[in-house]
């Protein structure tokens, strides 16, 4: 009962405010949107977008991502920059309880997200270069790229909770993010572990096609990715409960 | 009904509130009073389960906190006027907060109404002056129409208008049969709004009584006298053995100390001697709290 209630705040404070409502839009318009122009651009004459369909329907993702990551870090590190969880805090002093409306009102917006980016992706590939569903993979694609997006978002939430602060969660988070993957990668000896990150885990569960080099199977890229996203949250939890607001 | 018992909170080496006891009883204001730094506002926090005490409990209404189910219509707080999201509505920002507690929507309305923010309603917060933040801060703490009021320090940085306004609200929740706490640095404000006084120090408790009270056990009282022949009075005064100062620059005019006024019209009207002044002169609230804080701080030196 009141745990809902912890979840209509948080509803309530998602859409009181401009940035936080704003934030998961700007996903959904980035990933369909740069997905449908580089189809149309390039998805006839590059075949590295059209070997493994995927490479071309979640071209856009690798730029929506920044948003979904931002509307994370956001949920939560704007309650510790304004200093308003000391507010929250009183109103639902019950700090699980706080939390986990804040990580449902996160789940269902990166479902909402993920939904909207993987079903635009689709039908830009499908009004561009054309898609075709019954291939193997393209089912556990569309189920993969739609539950990647909650789990980036809570993997973000979780560790904005854990730091406690809007700007070094900004700091920190969006290049390990956004480059070291790319980074590790490169670093011979330590490119095996990068396998094991959470977005590259997470977005080779969206492929087509099964690269040998990966030491695991598709479904369980999207597990590891769920692994650090639980982790994260377990993480985010104990900080809030350990700390003084 | 809020009990504080031996709340302490340390942080490494350093003790920000000491061992602290005191009750706040409804339909009074309590104040809350002591110098920038003594813990008031983190005993408040204490209070609300924000900080965690490193020994001791505070209770309301019997139970910690953070038990209370919708605790916004248990006890309402003011902390900080700051900590509001500039970017919501005044409007916004008392939706979640009812939201979070189950609240009706009608009460957002109300307490727009009743703080005097009901045209700026729809306005965002960053564009406020620290007044009108302030009165958003009341209006979040009134919101639940709760029996138990925390403020901290709630006038500061206001104009007269908002400090009477203050004051006025707050001895009106107080008349209300809620219990009302305000901690404030500013003694003359208390002596003007508080019932009862809660005073400390380097978070420790220094007093705990009425105001009254507090003006009478700690403020100084003297007697001021002044005579048509100020020589024949010098030497009355100093001839009846009684501790007396002349006062600099006043004509002549004496302050008497540890008796009454009664005592020394008695004593000039024995001797003929005729009075153009008699009076009591009472220390401030202001005073009393600096020679009472001043006798803190000696004896802690002592005592170290």
């Amino acid at each position: 009962m009141t745990t809902s209630l912890a979840l209509r705040a948080e509803w309530a404070k998602f859409t009181t405010l401009r940035s936080q409502w704003i934030t998961p839009l700007i996903a959904v318009l980035l990933t369909a949107g740069i997905t449908a122009a580089v189809q149309a651009a390039y998805g006839e004459v590059d075949r590295s977008l059209r070997d493994d369909p995927a490479e071309g329907i979640y071209y856009g993702m690798l730029f929506g991502h920044v948003a979904v990551v931002a509307s994370g870090i956001l949920l939560i590190g704007q309650e510790y920059a304004s200093d308003t969880v000391r507010a929250s805090l009183a109103a639902v002093p019950r700090r699980g309880r706080f939390y986990a409306g804040k990580l449902m009102l996160g789940t269902g917006i990166g479902l909402v997200v993920g939904l909207l980016s993987v079903a635009g992706a689709h039908l830009a590939t499908s009004a561009t270069v054309g898609l075709d569903l019954g291939q193997p993979g393209a089912v556990r694609s569309i189920v993969a790229g739609v539950l990647y997006h909650p789990l980036l978002l809570v993997l973000c939430l979780g560790l904005t909770a854990m730091l406690r602060n809007l700007t070094a969660a900004i700091g920190l988070l969006t290049p390990a993010v956004f480059l070291g993957t790319t980074f590790l990668t490169a670093v011979p000896g330590v490119r095996e572990a990068a396998y094991f990150l959470p977005d590259r885990a997470g977005l080779y569960a969206t492929r087509y096609l099964t690269d040998p080099a990966v030491p695991y199977g598709h479904w369980t890229g999207l597990l590891v990715m769920a692994l650090w996203a639980a982790a994260a949250a377990w993480g985010g939890l104990l900080s809030l409960q350990r700390n003084d607001a | 009904m809020i009990e504080v018992r031996n709340l302490t909170k340390r942080y490494g080496a350093t003790t920000a509130v000491d061992g602290l006891d005191f009750r706040v009883e409804p339909g009074r204001v309590t104040g809350f009073l002591g110098p920038n730094g003594a813990g008031k506002s983190t005993t408040l926090r204490m209070v609300l389960g924000l900080d965690r005490p490193t020994a001791g409990e505070a209770l309301v209404h019997g139970r910690p906190y953070a038990e209370l189910e919708a605790p916004l219509r248990q006890v309402g707080a003011l902390l900080d006027a700051h900590a509001v999201h500039g970017g919501r509505t005044a409007r916004g920002h008392l939706r979640w907060l009812a939201a979070s507690n189950g609240l009706p929507r009608r009460r957002i309305e109300e307490v727009l109404e009743q703080v005097g923010l009901g045209a700026a309603a729809d306005r965002r917060i960053k564009g406020f002056s620290l007044g009108m933040r302030q009165r958003l801060g009341v209006a979040a703490a009134l919101l639940g129409d709760p029996p138990v009021l925390l403020l901290d320090e709630p006038v500061n940085g206001l104009d007269p208008e908002g400090i009477r306004w203050i004051r006025t609200l707050l001895r009106g929740l107080a008349a209300e049969g809620r219990a009302v706490l305000v901690s404030s640095h500013l003694m003359a404000e208390m002596a003007l709004t508080a019932d009862h006084l809660v005073v400390v120090g380097r978070g420790r408790l220094l007093a705990d009584l009425t105001t009254d009270g507090f003006l009478a056990r700690h403020g100084r009282s003297r007697v001021r006298v002044r005579a048509v022949d100020p020589v024949k009075l010098a030497d009355l005064l100093r001839g009846s053995g009684t501790a007396a100062e002349p006062v600099e620059g006043s004509g002549g005019a004496w302050e008497v100390f540890g008796t009454t006024s009664e005592e020394i019209g008695a004593l000039a009207a024995r001797h003929g001697v005729a009075l153009y002044e008699l009076s009591v002169q009472q220390d401030s609230l202001e005073e009393a709290f600096m020679r009472m804080t001043a006798d803190a701080v000696e004896y802690r030196a002592v005592a170290a």
